[in-house]
C-alpha cells in the first residue's frame, strides 16, 4: 500500500521563527531549504511547505494542504472555512501582542471611530476592516494597502488599520491608536475533510499534542527543592494543588524533596516566597514538553 | 492561577512600583541576559530609547552604568543594574544588594580594572608613573588609586577603549580587563589591579528602608542570582544499586543533598542532585566505573540555595 502523507503549511515571515522553534522543541528535526518553499521534516508521513501566512488558510480550505499554522487574523481575513484544531499562541507574547489597531495622525480631527464616516481607511486586511466598520455602523471607504501602511496618514488615507507589535512604528510616525480592531493568536488549522479522514485525523491530533506541548513548555518550568519535614505542610499549602507536587522523603534526614511544575511567570513570585519560608536547594529546570 | 496571586496580595492589589535602571552599551546585553534567563520578558530599543519588562511592579529606565549608580544614590531610581567598578568610580553611596560575579555571559568570572603600560616601557612598577600621563575612562578610580599610592601623575579622560593609545598619546592606562586579549594585541602588561569589575544590583538606601520595595528588590536579586548560577550547574540523575551507594556518596559534591528514591521492587535507587558543570567531567566517568546506570545530565534554569 502506498504510504500516506499529510501536507502541512508552516508560515514564512514573522511567524516563521516561532513555528520552527515549536516544531523543533516538539522533537522534529526541521530544515528550511534556501529559496524553496519545501520544509524538510524528519517524519516520512509529513510533507511540509513554507508559505505566506496569508495564503495558508486558503490552501487549507481548498485542501491543497491538510493542515497548517497561521494567524487567526488571516483566517478571518480570507474567510476560509477551516477547523481550528488548537491554539499555539506564542507563550512569550506578553509584551508583544499581535494586534490590528485603528490609528490616525496625532493631530487628526478624527477622535473616535464614528468620525470616520465618509473617510478613507487604508489597510492590508480589507475584510477585517469592513467587518469592523459594519459592526460600528460607520460607512467609510476601505482601500487595500500593499505595505508601509503606517506612513499613509494623513496624506494618502485618513486612518489606517495596521498590525502593531511593539508600537515603535506608530510612535515614529506620530500616529495615535483609537481602537483595537482584532487581536490575533497563532492557530493550528485543518481542512474539514482531512479532519474526518481517520489517518489524517490521528496525524493532526498527534501534531496538536506535540506542538501544544512544546508551546506550553516554553512558559512552564519544573521546580525541585528541599524542605524540612516540619514545614512540609505549610509549604504544600502555598504550592497550587492542581500542580500535584511530588513529595519524596530523603532517606536518613528530616528533609523531603518536592517537585512540581509551574508557569514561568508564577514561579517568579513563588520561588522567593518559598525561599523565605525556609525551602532550600531550590532548582528550577526547563521543560521540553508539557502535556498537562 | 489566582491561588498564588492571592497569597501575595501586595503584588496584585496595589500597583506599587519600583523604578529600576538598566545600563546601555555592552552591559545591556549582560543585564537583559540575566532578566531573560530569570524568566522575565524584556524588550530593549535604543532609538527611540526604551526598555520594557513584563512585570507590572517594575518600571524600567535606560541609562549609562555610571549614571545609574548616581541616580540610585540620589533616589531618582530605587534600584539599578550597574557595575561594581562604576559605583566606585563615581563614589556612589548605594547598597550593593547582589554581586553577580560576571560581566559577560559565557565567561562566568569577574573582570578587573588595572593599571597597564606597554611591555617595552621604562615604566616597570607603579612608582614609575610619577609625572606620566595615564589615559582612562575611570578617572575617579584612577585618582583615588594614585592618591592612596602617593603618586602624582596626569589623568587624561577618554571615553573610548584606549588600549591602542597607550604608549602613544599616553604613557599608561587604567583599563577594564576580562580575557586579557586586548593586552596581548597591544603588547601591554598589568602593573597593578585596582579592583574587580562585575555586574551588581544596587539599591537606594532610603528605598531599602521601605518594606515593600526592599522585598521586591531582594526578590529580583534572588531570581537573577539563581538564573546566573544555573549556568554553572547541571542537574544529574542516575540509578545505583544498594552496594554502590557508599561509593556514590563519597564522591558526590554536596551543593544539594542528593535525593535518593528507592526503585520499586528492586535493590536499586534513583539519585538526583545538582553538580557544578566543571566537576561533571570527572564525576560522570567515575559513576559509570562504580557501576551506576542510566546517567542523565540536564540543564537548569535557576539555582537558589
Amino acid at each position: 500500500m502506498k504510504e500516506r502523507k499529510i501536507k502541512i503549511g508552516v508560515p514564512k515571515g514573522s511567524l516563521q521563527e516561532h513555528s520552527l522553534r515549536i516544531f523543533r522543541s516538539a522533537g522534529f528535526s526541521v530544515q528550511v531549504l534556501p529559496k524553496r518553499y519545501i520544509l524538510k521534516i524528519d517524519d516520512p508521513e509529513i510533507e511540509g511547505y513554507l508559505l505566506r501566512p496569508q495564503e495558508i488558510p486558503l490552501y487549507i480550505k481548498e485542501r491543497k494542504l491538510d493542515a497548517g499554522i497561521s494567524g487567526e487574523d488571516w483566517v478571518e481575513e480570507t474567510g476560509a472555512d477551516v477547523v481550528e484544531v488548537c491554539d499555539l499562541k506564542y507563550a512569550k507574547q506578553r509584551i508583544k501582542k499581535v494586534k490590528w489597531v485603528l490609528a490616525v495622525s496625532g493631530d487628526s480631527d478624527i477622535k473616535k471611530v464614528e468620525d470616520l464616516q465618509g473617510k478613507v481607511v487604508a489597510t492590508e486586511v480589507v475584510r477585517i476592516a469592513e467587518n469592523y466598520l459594519k459592526r460600528k455602523k460607520v460607512s467609510a471607504k476601505v482601500v487595500f494597502s500593499w505595505g508601509a501602511t503606517e506612513v499613509k496618514p494623513p496624506r494618502f488615507a485618513d486612518a489606517i488599520i495596521d498590525l502593531v507589535e511593539t508600537g515603535t512604528a506608530l510612535k515614529a510616525h506620530n500616529l495615535k491608536v483609537l481602537d483595537t480592531v482584532f487581536e490575533s493568536s497563532t492557530k493550528l488549522l485543518a481542512n474539514k475533510e482531512s479532519w474526518n479522514d481517520p489517518f489524517l485525523r490521528s496525524k493532526i491530533d498527534e501534531l496538536a499534542i506535540l506542538l501544544k506541548g512544546a508551546v506550553e513548555s516554553e512558559k512552564t518550568v519544573g521546580v525541585f527543592m528541599h524542605v524540612d519535614d516540619k514545614k512540609l505542610k505549610s509549604v504544600l499549602r502555598v504550592i497550587p494543588q492542581r500542580k500535584k507536587p511530588t513529595v519524596t522523603k530523603i532517606a536518613g534526614t528530616e528533609l523531603s524533596d518536592i517537585f512540581f511544575i509551574e508557569d514561568e511567570e508564577e514561579a517568579r513570585v513563588l520561588l522567593p516566597k518559598l525561599k523565605r519560608m525556609g525551602c532550600a536547594a531550590i532548582v528550577e529546570i526547563p521543560l521540553n514538553k508539557a502535556v498537562i | 492561577m489566582c491561588a498564588i496571586r492571592d497569597a501575595v496580595p501586595v503584588f496584585s492589589k496595589s500597583m506599587k512600583k519600583i523604578k529600576l535602571g538598566m545600563p546601555t552599551g555592552w552591559l545591556s546585553k549582560s543585564s537583559l541576559f540575566l532578566f531573560n534567563s530569570a524568566g522575565y520578558n524584556t524588550e530593549m530599543n535604543e532609538v527611540p530609547t526604551y526598555v520594557k519588562i513584563d512585570d507590572p511592579n517594575i518600571e524600567c529606565f535606560l541609562g549609562r552604568a555610571y549614571e545609574i549608580a548616581k541616580m540610585v544614590e540620589k533616589g531618582t531610581l530605587d534600584a539599578g543594574i550597574t557595575s561594581k567598578d562604576r559605583i566606585k568610580d563615581v563614589a556612589a553611596d548605594v547598597i550593593e544588594v547582589c554581586d553577580f560575579k560576571f560581566v559577560r555571559p559565557g565567561i562566568w568570572e569577574e573582570g578587573k580594572i588595572a593599571v597597564v603600560a606597554p611591555k617595552r616601557s621604562s615604566i616597570k612598577t607603579i612608582k614609575d608613573l610619577k609625572g606620566k600621563t595615564i589615559i582612562t575612562r575611570f578617572t575617579g578610580l584612577t585618582r583615588d588609586f594614585l592618591k592612596k599610592k602617593k603618586i602624582s601623575a596626569k589623568i587624561q579622560f577618554s571615553e573610548a577603549p584606549d588600549e591602542s593609545q597607550i604608549g602613544k598619546i599616553a604613557d599608561a592606562g587604567v583599563e577594564f580587563i576580562l580575557t586579557g586579549n586586548a593586552l596581548d594585541i597591544y603588547n601591554l602588561k598589568i602593573l597593578e589591579v585596582i579592583c574587580a569589575s562585575s555586574i551588581v544590583l544596587a539599591a537606594n538606601k532610603k528605598a531599602f528602608k521601605d518594606k515593600w520595595k526592599r522585598r521586591k528588590i531582594e526578590d529580583i536579586a534572588m531570581l537573577l542570582d539563581g538564573a546566573r548560577l544555573s549556568h554553572e550547574y547541571s542537574g544529574l540523575m542516575f540509578h545505583a544499586s544498594n552496594d554502590m551507594m557508599e561509593g556514590v556518596f563519597r564522591i558526590l559534591p554536596a551543593l544539594k543533598r542528593p535525593t535518593v528514591t528507592h526503585l520499586r521492587g528492586e535493590n536499586w535507587f534513583e539519585v538526583f542532585t545538582v553538580v557544578r558543570k566543571k566537576q561533571l567531567r570527572d564525576l560522570i566517568p567515575t559513576l559509570k566505573k562504580i557501576g551506576c546506570r542510566d546517567i542523565i545530565e540536564f540543564p537548569l534554569r535557576k539555582v537558589i540555595s
